[in-house]
């Protein structure tokens, strides 16, 4: 019988030899390595995105490492399997911190596993660029936690943008009674106030609702030009469904997370025509080193890379890039150095409010057009045009 | 007026949806005097059946609807006949036990659903339009699902009362022991009530996945769901069932529209604990049992 411990070591054996295994060309990193320490969900129903995250990091580590490593020194990636548990992660933290004596953390997926390795990632000094998109750990309380992922308040600023450009004055918002959509709702009412738009009807239900027709019918009944979901994927189908199934009309749906799902177009078939959804990173995207990203990333994992795998990229990149303006691995010299580093990466514009929040991250909107995603805001990074207002169901 | 009238037939067509998805529980509840806590994975599982039949071949749920139904009827013979036999009800906490048993079974389906299906949320898109009866429009899927569930309930319903195995089925619900001593076998026949319940889950979710979006870890709140519903009904009562179905429907759909959706999750409940509290039977209690 293999115990929990030992599937670890095993896991944390493998991915070492991984990245031992990754070539290093070019200029030769010389030295001891400098060790980066994070915990990821490499296993278990909440797997999928923490993997891509990783190999986003494994991705980052191996280019700097090609590119003569930071400091001179080679980067090694040292990640354990968190399971998706909470304190599961805050024991491995603990173990990369005291026992292994990391030279560099990063994050682990997602907001619930940085939430709870906080803490203790802050009394160890050791700074982290946090993959946890709500905005309440980087005002201050966790000094040491600074944003790598565009904050919740901000996910939807470009479909109101996109709203606001073609004239739309009113908007319905439909909010899931949870932290990340009721957090979310309020950046959009902010938004679309400041855009010069009125929230005419807003309510939440709860997470568990599977009927949205009595919903969606109030929130048709004061007419608004646009309806706008803070939704997960199941919620945001569930409205598309019950609008069309009752014939209730807008000139634009949109809704936050759900339509950037493939899962999306398929269970809904021709009902997610034009929908809008957000994504905070696009394959197509014509930012920093975007192309060569995309093509090493599909060369090393067969597959192409999604937000997670970015998001994490960019952050390791970030991250080595402030170490190696500093010049050591002081972790509170590290910490000013990113708190002033404006940069573009393969997500966007990096910048951070002076307590470590996000704010230069924002999102990319794309629409469902003949059953495939595409790229439709801001207008110099589309694949095809917008296609508004909504046809009839 | 129109609003209103909307909303009735939302809601009725919902308690319609919720009816289908209980009808199964009911019916080996009724027999059995079990609850089959399995249920809910049990439709997750005929759901998930009907995605890949659609995805994989084009097929639609109407065709998935009698495989995954035969399929739920192998897979719930072989759990009766194999498991569930063999926990003997007669002994001290047989109920219990065979309660364990189904929780348990409801992690190995759920799990094993996981493994081939992955954890996110799935649809199928499918009789997405609405009907115009005059000012009011009428959801397709939601109509399509009720006809379905009364169809069911009558079918079930002429079965037990008016088919040879049926009254069999019946004389082994009001005594196992009776019905045995005239020579019923009674273990054939559980296997066969049991069967036909995880059929009728099976064939229930191969149509409402195109309602609402199933994942493999769905199938606990459904379950939940459909027990509320037969509890309210008077357990194993099928004209309570459907009374209770209704009484759901229109419900939820009233609190949603006039309280806020928020309330509405905790209206069903309130309503469940009311008829706990001042009708314990149900609505319909020992009336039009099983």
């Amino acid at each position: 019988m293999t115990t929990r411990r030992e599937l670890l070591q095993t896991s944390a054996a493998i991915t070492l030899l991984g990245a031992m295994a990754q070539p290093r060309r070019g200029a030769a990193a010389a030295g001891p390595p400098i060790r980066v320490g994070c915990s990821i969900t490499q296993t278990g129903p909440y797997s999928a995105p923490a993997v891509f995250e990783l190999q986003g990091y494994q991705l980052a580590a191996a280019e700097l490492n090609k590119a003569g490593g930071v400091l001179g020194r080679p980067i090694e990636i040292v990640a354990y399997d968190d399971q998706g548990n909470p304190s599961t992660a805050v024991q491995l933290y603990q173990k990369l911190i005291h026992s292994d004596r990391v030279d560099l953390l990063v994050s682990p997926y997602e907001a619930d596993l940085v939430l709870a390795v906080a803490p203790l990632v802050t009394r160890a000094r050791m700074v982290m660029p946090s993959l946890g998109a709500n905005i309440e750990p980087y005002q201050g309380k966790y000094p040491y936690l600074i944003q790598a992922i565009t904050q919740t308040p901000r996910y939807m600023m470009p479909v109101i943008d996109l709203a606001a450009s073609r004239g739309y004055k009113t908007v319905a918002l439909l909010v899931q009674n949870t932290q990340f959509p009721q957090e979310l709702a309020k950046g959009i009412a902010d938004e679309a106030t400041a855009k010069g738009m009125s929230v005419v009807f807003r309510e939440a239900y709860a997470p568990t609702t599977t009927d949205f027709s009595a919903l969606v019918l109030k929130a048709a009944e004061r007419k608004p030009d646009v309806i706008i979901g803070a939704t997960y994927l199941a919620d945001a189908m569930g409205i598309v469904h019950a609008a069309k199934s009752e014939n209730v009309q807008a000139k634009m749906f949109a809704f936050s997370i759900g339509p950037v799902e493939p899962e999306f177009g398929k269970g809904l078939g021709p009902a997610a025509e034009g929908i809008f959804g957000t994504t905070l990173y696009f394959p197509s995207l014509k930012t920093a080193g975007n192309e060569a990203f995309v093509a090493d990333f599909t060369a090393k994992f067969g597959r192409a890379p999604d937000y997670h795998a970015a998001v994490a990229y960019a952050s390791l990149k970030v991250l080595a890039g402030a170490v190696q303006r500093v010049g050591s691995l002081d972790q509170d010299k590290i910490l000013r150095a990113l708190l002033q580093t404006q940069t573009d990466t393969v997500v966007g514009r990096f910048a951070l409010s002076p307590t470590g929040m996000q704010t230069g991250y924002t999102s990319y909107v794309l629409q469902w057009q003949k059953g495939k995603q595409e790229l439709v805001w801001p207008r110099e990074q589309a694949t095809a045009p917008v296609e508004l207002p909504h046809p009839a169901w | 007026m129109a609003t209103f009238a909307t909303l009735v037939v939302l809601g009725l067509l919902w308690g319609g949806v919720y009816l289908l998805m209980a009808e199964g529980l009911n019916l080996i509840y009724g027999v059995m005097k079990v609850v089959n806590l399995a249920h809910g994975d049990f439709i997750v599982l005929g759901g998930l059946l009907a995605l890949t039949l659609f995805g994989r071949y084009g097929l639609s749920p109407v065709v998935a609807f009698p495989l995954a139904a035969a399929l739920l009827f192998v897979i719930g013979a072989a759990v009766q006949g194999g498991v569930l036999e063999r926990i003997p009800l007669a002994k001290p906490e047989g109920e219990l036990r065979t309660l364990l048993a189904t929780f348990g079974l409801s992690y190995v389906v759920a799990n094993t659903s996981f493994l081939i299906w992955g954890s996110q949320f799935q649809s199928i898109p499918f009789l997405q339009s609405a009907f115009a009866v005059g000012p009011i429009a009428v959801p397709q899927g939601l109509l399509a699902c009720s006809l379905l569930a009364a169809a069911l309930a009558v079918a079930v319903h002429a079965w037990l009362r008016h088919t040879a195995v049926g009254r069999a089925v019946r004389a082994t619900a009001q005594s196992a022991l009776g019905a045995a001593a005239c020579g019923l076998n009674v273990r054939r026949l559980r296997i066969v009530t049991f069967a036909l319940g995880a059929a009728m889950a099976g064939g229930a979710g191969a149509l409402v996945i195109a309602l609402v979006p199933f994942q493999t870890s769905s199938g606990g709140d459904l379950t939940v769901q459909a027990f509320t519903l037969i509890a309210l009904g008077g357990l194993g009562s099928y004209l309570g069932a459907w009374l209770a179905a209704e009484l759901l429907g229109i419900t939820e759909v009233m609190a949603q529209y006039y309280l806020g959706s928020d309330a509405a999750a905790a209206v069903i409940y309130l309503v469940f604990i009311a008829v706990l509290v001042f009708r314990p039977q149900g609505l319909l209690g020992r009336t039009m049992r099983i």
